[in-house]
């Protein structure tokens, strides 16, 4: 199972966004600052945003979810419940982990950002697709949610997980750290050898690492357990 | 055409004459032919297609169960090209302009800011449409005839949200009733030429033809 990009590419008016790489089994996290392509990119291995050049060629994949960075943009149920059986999951498989039970007759549209992203992201995790693409999946999220997301995206065991995001503090373990500069993709590698080649390095991390305790990966409990190794 | 007061009566006009009979119809369509951009237009007609599948739908039960469908779907078909063309031509603001223009700053600005709103939502709708196909796409739901009702019932709670919200903003910005404007609008010759025109074809729809060989002799 692997997503290849071979010299794929996207032109808008002045912006363009360059790729080539494979994506394997495991969880991949695409960093880059704020307009520099990561939802573009996201949309183009989704199939949703037309390639200007080059190929994306998608192997052994025969599910994929990309979860947008507005959840809203997806709400095609009027209840919570239609919402959620328009996922194809019942309501009661997740409401309650969400902390939206009882609640599954009120529209989507009358709950807050942060419930709306739990539920969206809760029915995205429900699918248990080959690929899953998250678009930005922690905003809207306060830093337990964070961590709890980032356990859940931990626990698949299989398929290829692909987290385009500028979050720099409470990110999941990942097996490839992959960021945009300047319009173009650029492999970093597999953390913690990434971590030399990573503009986007996140403060913590290089923090560690400059006191001479690198992280093994950049989840928070790797961070805790480089910290901890600072002080015997 | 620039005066959005002809084109508007000229839309209205020609709906009636084209939803009264068969032969207004087809003045209509030919009417739609010399005086507006048909060829642009017709290459437009796919956003009107789910509007058209329905206006099918509607003829073929109309003429299985009591004839008169062919008719029916001519005569609507032709309404729709007409809406294609008024939308298409149609610029904001210009509904405020016609409603102080015929009713004042009172009556007249709340009919034309209601018909602006009207035109906004048709807009958000056309946008919601294409949304929810994106959404139904990524959530692996196949787009089809079964996908239509369940899109249509998101629309129409979308649409009714959105009021809501335009109403709460109207009412925090302190709106109470009419304003104050001060339309203008520019006139062609061949605007008043197209309007006569579409006179013409209602009073021919409207009067048999029968009648005008009638008076003839």
């Amino acid at each position: 199972m692997k997503i290849t990009l071979n010299k794929a590419y996207a032109i808008r008016d002045h912006w363009s966004l360059s790729a080539s790489g494979t994506f394997n089994e495991g969880v991949h996290l695409v960093s880059g600052d704020v307009g520099s392509g990561k939802s573009t990119l996201a949309m183009m291995i989704a199939g949703l945003f037309p390639l200007s050049g080059g190929e994306i060629n998608k192997s052994e994949i025969k599910s994929s979810v990309l979860s947008p960075q507005f959840p809203e943009l997806l709400i095609t149920g009027i209840t919570i419940a239609e919402e959620c059986a328009s996922w194809g999951i019942t309501y009661e498989e997740i409401l309650e982990d969400t902390g939206l039970k009882n609640r599954n007759e009120e529209s989507p549209h009358s709950l807050s950002r942060g419930e709306l992203q739990r539920l969206h992201l809760a029915c995205v995790l429900a699918k248990d697709s080959d690929l899953l693409m998250f678009d930005e999946p922690f905003s809207s999220l306060d830093c337990q949610e964070k961590a709890a997301l980032c356990s859940r995206i931990g626990k698949k065991l299989h398929g290829i997980t692909v987290i385009f995001t500028h979050e720099r503090t409470i990110l999941p373990r990942v097996d490839r750290i992959w960021e945009i500069v300047d319009g173009v993709l650029i492999d970093c590698g597999r953390p913690p050898d990434a971590f030399s080649n990573w503009h986007h390095i996140p403060p913590a991390i290089k923090r560690l690492t400059d006191l001479g305790s690198r992280p093994d990966n950049i989840s928070l409990d790797d961070l805790r357990e480089a910290a901890c190794r600072i002080h015997g | 055409m620039q005066d959005p007061r002809i084109r508007t009566a000229i839309a209205a006009v020609l709906s009636l004459a084209a939803f009264l009979s068969l032969q207004g119809a087809a003045a209509v369509f030919l009417w739609w032919l010399v005086f507006t951009p048909s060829v642009q237009l017709a290459k437009k007609i796919r956003r009107v297609f789910s509007l058209i599948l329905m206006i099918t739908f509607f003829s073929l039960v109309l003429e299985i169960y009591g004839g008169g469908g062919l008719s029916y779907f001519t005569r609507m078909t032709v309404i729709v090209l007409i809406g294609m063309w008024v939308y298409s031509e149609q610029k904001s603001g210009e509904f405020l302009g016609i409603g102080v223009w015929l009713l004042g700053n009172r009556a007249g600005f709340e009919l034309g800011m209601i018909a602006e709103m009207g035109m906004q939502s048709l807009s958000s709708v056309a946008a919601d449409f294409e949304r929810i196909q994106m959404a139904q796409k990524i959530k692996g739901i196949k787009w089809g005839v079964h996908s239509l009702v369940p899109a249509g019932l998101v629309l129409v709670h979308g649409a009714l949200i959105r009021a809501e919200d335009t109403a709460e903003l109207l009412a925090v910005r302190g709106y109470h009733s009419g304003g104050t404007m001060c339309p203008k609008f520019s006139t062609r010759p061949m605007d008043i030429v197209a309007g006569i025109i579409a006179i013409i074809i209602l009073l021919f729809t409207l009067i048999p033809f029968s009648e005008f060989f009638i008076l003839y002799r």
